[in-house]
């Protein structure tokens, strides 16, 4: 029962992490872009929990507002990848021949392309803003999930319950949807929790790279840019943001053990 | 004659292996019709499983049928659309396998595994494809298959998993059922109760059996026919009774000689010597010689044809002198 207390746990601290970034209005009185110019990177105090910002946003309505945008992203950004590369990879297992070599080409072509390159050239292309981010993720995140299920199809596929399917005649599309994919989708399913830290972790670097959402729109990447030049003063500026990824990337990996041995009995 | 279902004629199979090429199947042929009951036995890696498959086109891709031709009513499957030979395969063909937690789906209730087809396929409706299955469930001997229809496979016990599987083949009404060492994973009370239940089917609806096992005593329960394989071929094919009375094959002879006997005197099991041979080189001679206690030097050279000899079909130059094996192991005292 070890699994369930640490899927648990990480599903509660992502849980409260949704939550405040949901109720974001709720718990900070705050506008996450209102300028106070008259109180510019004050520390911590009682109106300002984890102080202001060089032009004297708070910090703390940023960090929630931020939760949202990262969190939205990061959960797209990995969802579109999914369902492409889980049902190209159940294709390319099932039929073979030169469907599959032809995709396999490609993935191997994805693979040897250095992401944050070819992410970045993207940008370039449609623009900063969410909807490049998360085409740029999904062009190469498929990648992973086509490979994961085509070998559990390849395996899956000389198993018995597959050829007394086959056998009786079931349709093709039947046999994959039904029998298939419940049984080849547990290993997605748990790198995708991991994968979502990756592509919030790919957004924070754009954002960082000033490539991602544009500016003034609170995002956990642009803060830590933002706080870089007072690193030495106001060090929770940039710390606190990545601090946030930090703990994102906790509870997901704690979730995603946790899936590990419920699904793989 | 009457087409038959099923006819292999000279089926050959090849796998691809680390090592080269590996003749699986070197020619095999029989054919079967509904009513008929046929057993498979032969030692592990014999070819018999992979037989099935190749019939049943579920090599795995590693395998394929270099040449020989299946007929399924009296059409060549090879020259079939992929369509048109499932539907064909489907109505003619069922398999059930060794081993049966494996071939059922553990994320789907039995119930609805065994609806599949008849909703799926047969296209009835939600509530009519369940009647069919309640009905399955039964006719398999299932007690209490209303409660048990929402059952998943790893709350049953083995026998059941078993007859579930039966059912789920029986679901697409085929006419031939091919069974892959249905019985091996069974203790002998609940393969008794499958075997029962696979005879009844067979002489209630006239389903015919091809049935792969390495258990003599299983043969000689439900099959008509027997057929010996050995490196990749039928080395004896002919009645169960008159082959387990007087074996024309020395392979055979020595397989019956090794099943346990409870009232021997001598409690030493007897063994055949040697191992198959490796069938990835080319097979010289008879495959058998080498571990043959009938075989001379001829054996050795050019390997003999499954030939008509007295009640059965034998591949060995020593079959005319089968009469005499038993005369002169009874006098050395084997048994």
């Amino acid at each position: 029962m070890k699994s369930l207390k640490t899927l648990y746990i990480g599903a509660g601290i992502l849980g409260t992490l949704v939550l405040a970034a949901i109720f974001a209005p709720l718990i900070t009185s705050y506008d996450p872009t209102e300028q106070d110019l008259l109180q510019t990177l004050s520390g911590p105090t009682s109106a300002h929990w984890l102080g202001t910002d060089a032009l004297g946003r708070d910090v703390f309505s940023r960090l929630m507002y931020g939760a949202r945008v990262d969190l939205t992203i990061g959960v797209l950004a990995v969802l579109l990848p999914f369902i492409i590369g889980v049902s190209l990879g159940l294709m390319t297992g099932w039929f073979g021949g030169k469907f599959d070599s032809s995709v396999m080409r490609v993935v191997d072509t994805v693979i040897a392309f250095p992401f944050y390159v070819l992410a970045i050239a993207l940008v370039f292309i449609f623009g900063p803003g969410v909807k490049s981010i998360v085409v740029a993720i999904t062009l190469v995140g498929w990648v992973a999930y086509c490979r994961i299920v085509r070998a559990n199809v390849l395996v899956a596929k000389e198993l018995d319950y597959i050829h007394a399917a086959r056998l009786t005649g079931l349709p093709t599309s039947r046999i994959l949807r039904r029998h298939m994919l419940p049984n080849v989708i547990s290993q997605a399913i748990v790198f995708s929790m991991s994968d979502i830290v990756l592509s919030i972790l790919a957004i924070v670097s754009l954002g960082y790279l000033g490539l991602g959402v544009p500016i003034p729109t609170a995002e956990w990447g642009s803060m830590i840019q933002e706080g870089q030049p007072y690193i030495l003063q106001q060090w929770w500026l940039a710390t606190i943001p990545g601090f946030m990824v930090v703990i994102v990337g906790f509870a997901l990996s704690l979730i995603g053990d946790g899936l590990v041995s419920r699904l793989e009995r | 004659m009457s087409t038959p279902l099923i006819s292999v004629e000279n089926l050959c199979v090849e796998i691809k292996t680390n090592r080269g090429l590996l003749q699986a199947i070197r020619g095999v042929s029989f054919d079967i019709d509904s009513g008929d009951s046929i057993g498979i036995v032969g030692e592990s890696g014999s070819g018999k499983s992979i037989t099935l498959k190749a019939v049943l086109g579920l090599l795995p891709n590693n395998a394929h049928v270099s040449s020989g031709k299946i007929y399924f009513a009296g059409q060549d499957i090879a020259k079939l659309e992929k369509k048109a030979r499932r539907a064909l395969l489907s109505e003619t063909a069922g398999m059930i396998f060794q081993d049966a937690i494996a071939a059922l789906n553990p994320v789907i209730t039995i119930g609805n595994q065994i609806a599949e087809v008849p909703r799926y396929r047969l296209g009835q409706s939600a509530s009519q494809s369940r009647q069919t299955a309640l009905k399955l469930i039964e006719q398999v001997g299932i007690s209490d298959a209303e409660s048990r229809f929402d059952l998943y496979p790893h709350q049953l016990s083995g026998g059941l998993r078993q007859r579930v599987a039966i059912a789920i083949a029986l679901s697409a009404s085929p006419k031939i059922l091919f069974c892959d060492e249905p019985t091996t994973a069974l203790d002998v009370t609940i393969q008794a109760q499958v075997l029962r239940l696979l005879l009844e089917l067979r002489r209630n609806s006239g389903l015919g059996i091809v049935f792969v096992t390495h258990d003599l005593a299983v043969v000689n329960e439900i099959c008509d026919e027997i057929k010996v394989m050995y490196a990749g071929r039928f080395v004896e094919s002919g009645t169960v009774d008159s082959t387990f009375n007087n074996p024309t094959h020395p392979y055979t002879y020595s397989l019956l000689k090794a099943a346990p006997d409870p009232d021997a005197s001598v409690h030493r099991l007897f063994s055949i010597s040697g191992e198959a041979p490796n069938l990835s080189e080319p097979v010289v001679g008879c495959p058998f010689a080498p571990r043959c206690f009938a075989g001379d030097t001829h054996c050795l050279t050019s390997e003999p044809e499954l030939l008509k000899i007295a009640h059965s079909e034998s591949a060995c130059f020593k079959s005319k002198d089968h009469d005499k094996w038993a005369a002169s192991d009874s006098k050395s005292g084997v048994k």
